[in-house]
């Protein structure tokens, strides 16, 4: 009995812990693109305002069955992923599912969000909701393969396909893995440039050009829970890379609450400081156009992404 | 077991008396041809059970007809996707021209089928493979009856080529290991690499072709579009499979008795090829305008997935091949299924010309969605099942590392064509043209919730399928085939919980369902596609907002290099550079009768000189 409230109760500690932060770090983005324009910059709260006006609206306009399952498809990817993301290391209450699922369901489980946003913004019938999905697909194809190079030198060097294992890998030797094979840390790194859209990769919402993309046709309590699903993605972004990569967090010998306190505090610097990374980059450039998006994946990124298959490879003994 | 010789006869009986009854009423001809299938399926698995073997001997040559595990495999496949593709033919082939000529031949076809899956010698074979082949070329010709030269001819090429490769193989293993059966062939070794090469390559030629294996593809996307939906269902969903059925016999069979040095650079060259059929088939289906011919592509790439399955030889490869076989087998015959209920209530699948039917066949929507979802590879649907399965083998088991990138680029770009048909067809602006479109008629709308249904449920319960498919793997010679009703494991012990999953996927949905559509729901009201923000401005009713053209022009710009390689092109160079070379010969005949004269002197002073050799 014990152990279902503690699911259940873990369940929901996560989903809140990954909204809040997530959205957190969506005001904190804007503040700080603002200081770097030179401006003072909405509150870093803004985010939540924002959200609980949407929230309270009603909705008046419908736009079919799809345009209804929208929003619901993208908190169910969001939900169903965060379950399978081990946040804290050794931690009860943020155990959840971790073990019940590989980094090959997590890639694909991702996409099912996008799926449910991109058929309702279809059946709106807005063009520049349509072109926009059409961008977003085909940078897809361009970041997921540097991605799943990564990935998959990651699992041929550690011989396992879950995230649990990689995790465990790190604490138990104290080796983290972008030292373990750099190289797959650069490729994720670029490709994760193209995951969260920002500039230059910001092609499927463009404001400019298409007018918000395939968010313009929601409004209401349906874009505020596209919202959310968004903070939520972006937490689960940041959680898995400082999991494959950056060692994980709560990695420490304190018991009890002070133990799992410091663990967040130790997830929210390293998330901090690799958010910092495509959230600069982005400030300083300008968008690409699609097709030179996707390019940009297949040239360096993949380049990195074989290197750390052969280095993987390596490492692992089966070259020599 | 004369049971064999009874259920291959209703057919024969059935293709007969449909071809007949079409000229005393055509409205139960299809109804004739669903019976006949029907009772010929029904027939089969109550009283047909795996190990059935019939003997017996025909102009002096032993013939065997049998089922084992892994033929039954197959004809879950061949049967349930005929009896319903033929349930839903009758409507869709309603007041269509010919109806006799197409059951007819339909049910030839699936005779032809269901032989060569229960021949156990290669004679046999041979006559069946080439029953559906004949009975498939009528039905790919139907729509263009009196053109046959420029629709069916790349098909009829090819599959000529085809057969006549594996008859050369058959004749060469009577040759050398003296037997027609095919186990006893096997126990031989007569498909190793090692000792004749030109056997097992012979034989993977024919059967590739029939699998649309690169390069011998390029019959398919015009064969899988030109023919009725109703058949594409078939001939995509089972008749491809029967190319697999026979590469997995040989290429197993192969693989559990070989040396595993011969064997890398046989499952190196074969998995490349299923890998470049997988990423030529997707990157050719995405830039499709018409819904059919996006799907004839997307079938060659998904073939390429089950041929690189069966290329690892490995237990969760070919597990992955087998599994894929049946799931493109529902998913993609469910897709046909679509395009022809589209065809059948829009007049067209022009993607360019139709858009904005959700709203018109909501059902025909829900099916599409869900199959796509399974092609798509997303879960909680079947066909993620297949995916992980296909991975894992490959970056567990196999070292073929590139390989798995490659497939992998081909199921991403497989989002592309597959939101391509779903928007094309079903979402975006709703036309004046497709006002008055209805939503399917019942007897094409059960075959294809059935489909639906199925693809649904393998999702959350992959072991319905892994059950049979596991008995298959041990009738063709792997052992200890473990398998879970509804979770995947890999082997170095990763598991994935799909049931999990999918109450997981569940219960999200059912409270926001309730919390966020359910509570607003009464108070909305539906707008049209042509009441969105355009800048403030109200669009007027003339104002077109479609967009259907050049849909993935940005990759298309992106993956320019990839799109200059075409097959089609390389054929026709190869074709006219052969005409110049036998063009040449050509030129014997002068036409005149002096040359003529001399060609004969000219034999008998050579036979003259050569008499002690040729005679002798």
């Amino acid at each position: 009995m014990n152990e279902i409230i503690i699911k259940i109760g873990g369940a929901f500690l996560t989903a809140i812990l990954a909204f809040t932060v997530g959205m957190f770090y969506a005001g904190l983005r804007r503040k700080i693109t603002a200081r770097v324009q030179n401006r003072v910059g909405p509150p870093i709260y803004q985010n939540f305002l924002d959200l609980l006006k949407l929230q309270s609206k009603s909705t008046n306009v419908a736009h079919g069955f799809m345009g209804h399952m929208a929003p619901i498809w993208i908190i169910i990817a969001a939900m169903t992923v965060l379950m399978f993301i081990p946040v804290l290391q050794n931690n009860l209450w943020f155990d959840n599912l971790t073990l019940k699922g590989d980094l090959i369901f997590l890639l694909y489980m991702m996409v099912f969000g996008s799926l449910g946003m991109a058929l309702g913004a279809g059946q709106t019938g807005n063009p520049n909701s349509a072109i926009g999905v059409t961008r977003g697909l085909s940078q897809m194809v361009g970041f997921e393969i540097p991605f799943v190079m990564a990935l998959v030198a990651l699992m041929l060097q550690f011989k396992t396909t879950s995230i649990a294992d990689l995790m465990h890998f790190q604490s138990s030797t104290g080796h983290w893995i972008i030292l373990e094979n750099p190289f797959a840390f650069l490729a994720a790194l670029l490709s994760s440039l193209g995951m969260f859209r920002y500039s230059p990769f910001d092609i499927v919402g463009a404001p400019a050009e298409l007018a918000s993309g395939p968010m313009s046709e929601f409004g209401g309590k349906y874009l505020g829970t596209m919202m959310t699903g968004g903070a939520v993605f972006a937490f689960i972004k940041l959680v898995l890379f400082v999991d494959l990569f950056l060692g994980g967090a709560g990695n420490n010998s304190v018991e009890g609450i002070v133990g799992t306190g410091l663990g967040l505090l130790e997830l929210l610097i390293k998330t901090f400081l690799f958010y910092m990374i495509p959230v600069f980059i982005g400030l300083v450039s300008p968008r690409f156009r699609t097709e030179q998006a996707i390019q940009f994946f297949w040239k360096w990124p993949s380049f990195f992404g074989l290197i750390a298959i052969g280095w993987a490879l390596y490492k692992n003994g089966a070259l020599g | 077991m004369e049971i064999l010789t009874s259920i291959l006869l209703i057919f024969l009986i059935g293709a007969i008396i449909t071809y007949f009854i079409d000229g005393i009423s055509r409205k139960i001809t299809g109804i004739t041809a669903f019976i006949f299938s029907l009772i010929g399926a029904v027939v089969f698995f109550a009283k047909v059970q795996s190990g059935d073997t019939l003997k017996f001997q025909l102009g002096g040559i032993d013939l065997q007809w049998g089922l084992n595990d892994y033929s039954y495999y197959f004809v879950y496949i061949i049967l349930g996707l005929g009896v319903l593709a033929l349930l839903y033919s009758i409507k869709y082939m309603e007041g269509k021209a010919r109806l006799g000529y197409f059951y007819g031949s339909f049910l030839l076809t699936l005779l032809g089928m269901l032989g060569v899956v229960i021949s156990q010698d290669f004679v046999s074979l041979f006559i069946f493979w080439e029953i559906m082949t004949w009975a498939s070329f009528l039905l790919i010709i139907y729509n263009a009856y009196y053109k046959v030269k420029t629709k069916g001819i790349k098909y009829m090429i090819f599959s000529a080529i085809g057969a006549y490769a594996m008859l050369t193989a058959i004749v060469f293993i009577k040759e050398h290991y003296g037997t027609f059966i095919i186990s006893e062939a096997i126990e031989k070794g007569a498909f190793n690499f090692e000792q004749y090469i030109y056997i097992p390559v012979f034989l993977l030629l024919g059967f590739g072709i029939k699998a649309a294996v690169m390069p011998f593809h390029v019959w398919a996307p015009a064969a899988y579009s030109k023919s009725p939906m109703s058949f594409t269902t078939v001939f995509s969903g089972a008749m491809s499979k029967m190319g697999v059925f026979g590469i997995g016999l040989v290429f197993t069979s192969f693989y559990l008795n070989a040396n595993p040095e011969n064997f890398y650079w046989v499952k190196l060259i074969l998995g490349w090829l299923g890998g470049i059929t997988a990423v030529m088939g997707t990157i050719y289906a995405l830039i499709q305008v018409d819904a059919k011919k996006l799907l004839a592509y997307s079938s060659i790439a998904q073939l390429g997935y089950i041929v690189v399955g069966l290329s690892t030889g490995t237990k969760l490869g070919v597990m992955a091949a087998l599994y894929l076989a049946v799931l493109h087998a529902i998913f993609k015959g469910a897709l046909f299924m679509v395009a022809g209920a589209v065809e059948r209530q829009a007049g067209t699948t022009d993607m360019t010309k139709v858009s904005g039917l959700i709203r018109k066949m909501p059902w025909t929507f829900f099916v599409a969605l869900i199959s796509i979802i399974a092609l798509a590879g997303i879960p909680p649907i079947g066909g993620f099942v297949g995916k992980w399965l296909l991975y894992e083998a490959l970056i567990t088991e196999s070292n073929n590392y590139i390989l798995v990138i490659v497939i992998f680029f081909s199921s991403t770009a497989a989002f592309l064509y597959s939101y391509r048909f779903l928007f094309g067809l079903f979402l975006g602006q709703e036309e004046k043209e497709t006002e008055n479109v209805k939503e399917a008629p019942v007897t094409m709308l059960i075959p294809m919730l059935i489909l639906g249904v199925l693809a649904l449920v393998t999702g959350s319960y992959p072991g319905l399928v892994f059950e049979p498919a596991a008995k298959a793997m041990q009738a063709i010679g792997f052992t200890d085939v473990s398998w879970q009703m509804s979770s995947l494991t890999n082997i170095w012990g990763n598991t994935t919980n799909l049931f999990l999953i999918s109450m997981l996927i569940f219960a999200v949905f059912i409270i926001a369902f309730i919390f966020l559509t359910l509570k607003g729901l009464k108070k909305t009201r539906y707008v049209g596609t042509k009441e969105i923000s355009t800048s403030g401005e109200l669009p007027k009713e003339w104002e077109n907002f479609t967009f259907q053209h050049d849909f993935f022009k940005p990759f298309e710009r992106a993956a320019a290099p990839l799109y200059r390689m075409n097959m089609n092109k390389i054929w026709k160079d190869l074709g006219k550079n052969l005409e110049a070379f036998f063009g040449f010969f050509r030129k014997l005949y002068t036409g005149n009768g002096q040359t003529y004269a001399l060609y004969v002197v000219i034999f008998l002073v050579l036979l003259l000189l050569f008499k002690d050799v040729i005679f002798s």
